[in-house]
């Protein structure tokens, strides 16, 4: 490598790592969030068999799922404004993959709901739960777990998917590699780097995934010792 | 204090209850014994509306209800006072014994928290898991997750419990602890319905049986009378397998 590709990256990297910390992170936390509740919500009509509502969620997940994200993102970026609906780049994308997320991860919540035995449900009905409380005090909390790994890894997707928004004028990771590509005719080295970025965000991210994982888990060893010691 | 009168329930064509009269009276220990498959799992599961009801009519204390058209509503009111102590014991796996048995006096009858607690710890207590409360129900033996199953429905201070098999998922050397557990809830004068295959537990403990054979009562009387002088040729057969398996 030469000298001067070397001068580049090491210039260019806290130029594009900031964005990526600033932008990129926010946004796929924000999406995130949004898929998360969203998906929560689609899979409980579902399987709470609300009537409209559960045809509804049906047919959100069959568009979402069965279109590409990148159009979806210019239908809300590009598209709206024609609606007068107009918003900026950021709120757009998270809008876009936080929708888009929420029709995946409502199909993981919905099979990790009814993954849980219906005895469960019949015992919390027998000491008189009504159906909110069976949810929220019996089934989420077991199913949660059985959720977790591939919520996680819909994270882990999003992250990656964020970089789309360069597309939509965001100026995140991704958009600023693009730039002083551009700028320095090193798209090669450039790209590498923003790869190299993701790369480090995305092993991060599966660190914690493991981490929380040993948390979640309430039947571990250190749980029973801790009930040993009580008794 | 609880009746239900010929009650009818199919699954799909297979039609299970053929028009079943129940009714067990206060203090009343009820054996229900009968072959594998004649319907005595979706008699209690009827009673307790976990099924859904083709026909039929309900008595329970105070409240009178045609069971095919009530609401869901109504059937709350009915498990306020109903217990149900299930074969797979179905305590909530991601809460301890204690929080098990409190959970229905915390979030269902609103039961202040260390009211609960005291209530719960007393109920473990009764069944001899007081010791094991802080565990969660993986780290019992299916006979100590049955005693926390009974302490959560005794802690409810139900009217009448329903057990469906209580030891047939256990090991043949955990089931004297939970029937113990039920022979002195009986002495309390506790409303019991018992499905068992434990013929001895059923002519000690049991002041009625009921015997049931392709949906249908086949015969019922004092416990005594239908062990020692079945009427029904069906009875005799079947008490006879029994006793032999035993
Ligand atoms: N959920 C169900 N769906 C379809 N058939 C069922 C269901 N539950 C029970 N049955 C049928 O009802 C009959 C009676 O079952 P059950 O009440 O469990 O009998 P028992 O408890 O006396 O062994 C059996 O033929 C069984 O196959
Ligand atoms: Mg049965």
């Amino acid at each position: 490598m030469s000298e001067r590709i070397i001068e580049i990256l090491v210039s260019s990297f806290t130029q594009i790592l900031i964005p990526g910390i600033k932008v990129t992170i926010p946004l796929t936390l924000a999406s995130f969030a949004l898929s998360f509740l969203l998906g929560m919500v689609l899979a409980i009509v579902q399987v709470a068999n609300i009537r409209g509502l559960k045809w509804f969620a049906r047919f959100y997940i069959w568009v979402f799922r069965g279109t590409p994200l990148l159009v979806q993102l210019f239908i809300i970026f590009f598209g709206l404004p024609r609606l007068g609906i107009i918003l900026d780049a950021f709120p757009a994308a998270v809008l876009a993959f936080g929708m888009n997320l929420g029709a995946y991860n409502a199909e993981v919540f919905r099979s990790a709901i009814v993954a849980i035995p219906q005895g469960q449900t019949e015992a919390a009905q027998m000491i008189g739960l009504n159906y909110p409380q069976t949810l929220v005090r019996v089934v989420l909390p077991q199913a949660f777990p059985i959720a977790f790994p591939s919520l996680f890894n819909n994270l882990i997707s999003l992250l990656k998917d964020t970089s789309l928004a360069s597309s939509i004028t965001v100026i995140e990771l991704f958009t600023t590699a693009q730039q002083i590509a551009a700028r320095t005719y090193e798209p090669f080295a450039l790209y590498c780097e923003a790869a190299v970025i993701y790369l480090a965000f995305s092993t991060l991210l599966t660190w914690l995934q493991t981490w929380l994982e040993k948390k979640l888990v309430w039947k571990t060893k250190e749980k029973y010792l801790v009930a040993e010691e009580q008794a | 204090m609880l009746e239900v009168k010929n009650l009818h329930k199919s699954f799909g064509t297979n039609e299970v209850l053929k028009g079943i009269d129940f009714q067990i009276d206060k203090g009343e220990v009820v054996a229900i014994i009968g072959p594998s498959g004649s319907g005595k799992t979706t008699l209690l599961r009827c009673i307790s509306f976990l099924e859904k009801v083709d026909a039929g009519e309900i008595t329970f204390g105070e409240l009178h209800h045609d069971m095919a058209h009530i609401t869901q509503r109504e059937i709350r009111r009915i498990r306020f006072d109903m217990a149900f102590v299930f074969q797979s014991f179905n305590l909530f796996r991601n809460m301890t014994a204690l929080g098990n048995v409190m959970e229905g006096l915390v979030t269902a009858r609103k039961v202040h928290r260390e009211d609960a607690r005291k209530t719960a710890l007393e109920m473990l207590r009764k069944v001899g898991m007081e010791d094991r409360a802080m565990y969660y129900p993986d780290q019992l033996s299916g006979g100590q997750q049955q005693r926390v199953a009974i302490a959560r429905a005794i802690a409810q201070n139900p009217q009448v419990i329903l057990f469906d098999e209580p030891t047939s998922a256990l090991d043949p050397e955990l089931t004297e602890e939970v029937l113990d557990v039920m022979r002195t809830l009986a002495k309390e004068g506790t409303t019991m319905a018992v499905v068992t295959h434990e013929m001895r537990f059923a002519m000690d403990v049991a002041s009625r049986v009921v015997f049931m054979e392709g949906g249908v009562v086949v015969e019922e009387g004092p416990s005594k009378r239908v062990f020692l002088e079945p009427k029904e040729e069906r009875t005799r057969q079947f008490l006879r397998r029994a006793y032999d398996a035993e």
